[in-house]
């Protein structure tokens, strides 16, 4: 029962701050969502230590582990493109399947490079 | 006529969330009785919930209020990933450069890469834009599919194949193009395929999947900076 009600304190908190977000970017009219702004927020409050993790972990490391679940109902609304899927298949997977090779090859061997580029300049 | 209805929408919203929690609820079981692409939470629910309101003569609009209700945590539950980014911050500090210039490029080259190849490949508009993004994080990406005149669902099947192609390609591709440092692996697996390529990271080592899990988030942040600019220009 207390648990619960922790739980539900930090979620709410949560909430709060993703509010927060939402509430700024309305308001300065900025092209990014909200939801980002308020992961900031949070990431700021803890690292000047004006939140302690121990404050939101137990909602938050409950809320990370069903993340997915957030994105059934959402992928649901595919029942609206099965057409468009159908026909256009081979050529998404096949952009799908290049561009995440091609995205992991730079982004690995840029920071390999640097990173050995680093550790020469100050052995 | 109007109570009727709404009792009716009510009856079909219940029956709506009922039918998702239970989806969840047994894909869960399976995936971790029989772990395989099929069985991911996400698209094993998705298209069994699909074939049931299909059976049972529903169509989207009827879905809309149950998912409206169902999605209202999805804020604070994106707010919680400052919690991994917290607690990789030393790795981060540690290796700056090196993590901000490959999960920078990254980024950028993936989705120029699939915003050049969906329009070579004559993809309809509305794919290109959803399919340009698909390296975010899904909670952020469906925040940012309409600001780039994307569609939310196509973004998710998007992002969660994308995240299961990385997966299953990336540790090899990386291995067999010499890529062998723990910090650049885990930074790659997290900037192309976010939380899954996180949890695949986290597999191969801690270093790896503290990068994985730095990158996973920053790459959101960057993208979803640069892509209301870019994916306009190049769409």
């Amino acid at each position: 029962m207390k648990l619960m009600a922790v739980l539900l304190a930090q979620v709410l908190a949560l909430l709060l701050i993703n509010q927060a977000g939402y509430a700024v970017v309305s308001v300065l009219h900025l092209p990014v969502p909200g939801n980002l702004l308020g992961m900031l927020f949070l990431l700021i409050l803890l690292v000047t230590g004006v939140v302690p993790l121990r404050w939101i972990e137990a909602s938050a490391s409950l809320l990370i582990r069903h993340l997915a679940f957030f994105f059934i109902p959402i992928a649901v609304g595919l029942m609206a493109f099965g057409e468009l899927f159908l026909d256009n298949g081979l050529a998404i997977l096949l952009t799908l399947v290049v561009s995440a090779a091609v995205g992991i090859w730079v982004s690995g061997l840029s920071a390999q490079r640097l990173g050995a580029w680093g550790r020469r300049k100050k052995p | 006529m109007g109570t009727e209805e709404e009792a009716v929408s009510l009856w079909t919203t219940g029956f709506c969330i009922g039918v998702t929690l239970g989806a969840y609820l047994l894909s869960r079981r399976l995936a971790r009785r029989y772990p395989s692409p099929l069985t991911t939470p996400v698209f094993f629910s998705a298209t069994l919930i699909i074939l049931i309101l299909a059976q049972s003569g529903l169509r989207t609009a009827d879905y809309e209020p149950a998912q409206r209700i169902m999605v209202f945590l999805l804020g604070p539950a994106t707010v919680s990933l400052a919690v991994p980014l917290y607690k990789n911050r030393q790795t981060l500090l540690r290796n700056t450069l090196p993590a901000l210039l490959g999960l920078g490029v990254g980024s950028l080259v993936t989705l120029g890469a699939a915003l050049l190849l969906a329009r070579i490949l004559g993809l309809p508009e509305v794919i290109r834009a959803s399919i340009s993004i698909k390296s975010v994080t899904a909670p952020i990406a469906v925040e940012l599919a309409p600001i780039i005149h994307g569609s939310q669902p196509l973004t998710v099947a998007f992002v969660i194949a994308t995240g299961m192609i990385g997966t299953m390609l990336g540790p090899w591709l990386m291995t067999i193009t010499g890529i062998h440092d723990p910090l650049s692996r885990g930074l790659a697996l997290g900037t192309i395929s976010h939380g899954q390529g996180t949890a695949q990271a986290v597999s191969e080592g801690e270093l790896q999947g503290a990068a994985a899990g730095i990158a996973m988030g920053l790459a959101a942040i960057f993208t979803s900076c640069i892509a209301p600019v870019v994916v306009p220009m190049l769409r």
